[in-house]
């Protein structure tokens, strides 16, 4: 196999984990819209996204100039998804407990 | 399962030595610049505020472990078990929802369940927490006198196993044996 070739299924394999990845995304947003209430949002939100987030960024892996840019895509995730599973955490404490400030 | 009698701290008062400040500082700086060279580049001008970062990093994190019953230590081998696990009940996870709300009538049932966790380092509890938001159909609502509030999609499955097995994959990241006390 070429160059060339190589190049090219790096590139497909890449197109097709960001469709993948906005496909998620996209669940994770019409979750927000449908579904009913806090909890069940925060479901939607805190999995098809990072699911989301993690394939758009395997798809830009290849694509990376250095290692260290890469170690950073990565990086980048891991810290999304601890920010978005701990806020989703204390979203949903704050809504069961019922004591968030801009609660009525 | 390797078990490392060398690791155990011992109990009681434990006064940390010289040596142990040191290598506790050591493993900090060597982290904390690594993270710092992953996000600001190999540019050396990014160390004008890259080194006092840096430092408040060690010094922060220094002050939040102190007073810790022992200190944090993972296991590599129960990491490599853990990754994969991870990766796959994430992507099982979003394809789960990602189900649920594409429907033309959205498919859940939702409520709580409780469960006891049984992990014992704050750090291992925390891990557990998030990990919960992350496996499919599952979200750590609340924690309170050790009881987790768990609230699922579909309520009506007992999610007690598949939480134990997360439980005792994130045991064994912290060296924390849980079989004995299954019930």
């Amino acid at each position: 196999m070429g160059e060339a070739q190589i190049a090219l299924a790096i590139n497909v394999i890449s197109i097709l984990l960001a469709v993948a990845g906005t496909f998620f995304f996209i669940a994770g947003t019409l979750g927000l819209l449908r579904l009913p209430d806090i909890f069940t949002r925060l479901h939607a939100l805190t999995k098809a996204d990072n699911l989301g987030l993690g394939l758009i960024l395997l798809a830009l892996l290849p694509h990376a100039p250095t290692l260290l840019y890469g170690a950073k895509l990565l990086l980048l995730w891991v810290l999304v998804l601890i920010g978005g599973a701990t806020g989703a955490h204390l979203i949903a404490k704050r809504a069961l407990r019922g004591d968030g400030e801009d609660m009525l | 399962m390797p078990v490392s009698a060398s690791n155990q701290p011992t109990q009681g008062a434990h006064r940390p030595t010289l040596s142990h400040a040191i290598s506790q500082i050591f493993t900090r700086a060597i982290l904390f610049a690594g993270l710092w060279l992953v996000i600001a580049g190999s540019d050396p001008a990014s160390w004008i505020i890259g080194l006092p970062t840096v430092l408040l990093a060690i010094l922060s994190s220094l002050w939040l472990s102190s007073g810790r019953p022992r200190p944090l230590g993972l296991r590599l081998t129960a990491l490599l078990r853990f990754l994969p696990f991870f990766a796959f009940e994430s992507v099982r996870g979003g394809i789960d929802v990602a189900a649920r709300v594409l429907r033309p009538k959205v498919k859940i049932n939702p409520g709580f369940q409780r469960y006891q966790p049984r992990l014992d380092h704050p750090a291992a509890r925390v891990l557990f927490l998030d990990s919960i938001s992350l496996l499919p159909g599952t979200l750590s609502a609340d924690l309170r006198d050790g009881i987790i509030e768990v609230h699922a999609l579909d309520v009506t499955s007992d999610l007690t196993p598949e939480l134990q097995r997360l439980e005792r994959l994130i045991g064994r990241l912290f060296g924390e044996k849980l079989e004995e006390v299954r019930v």
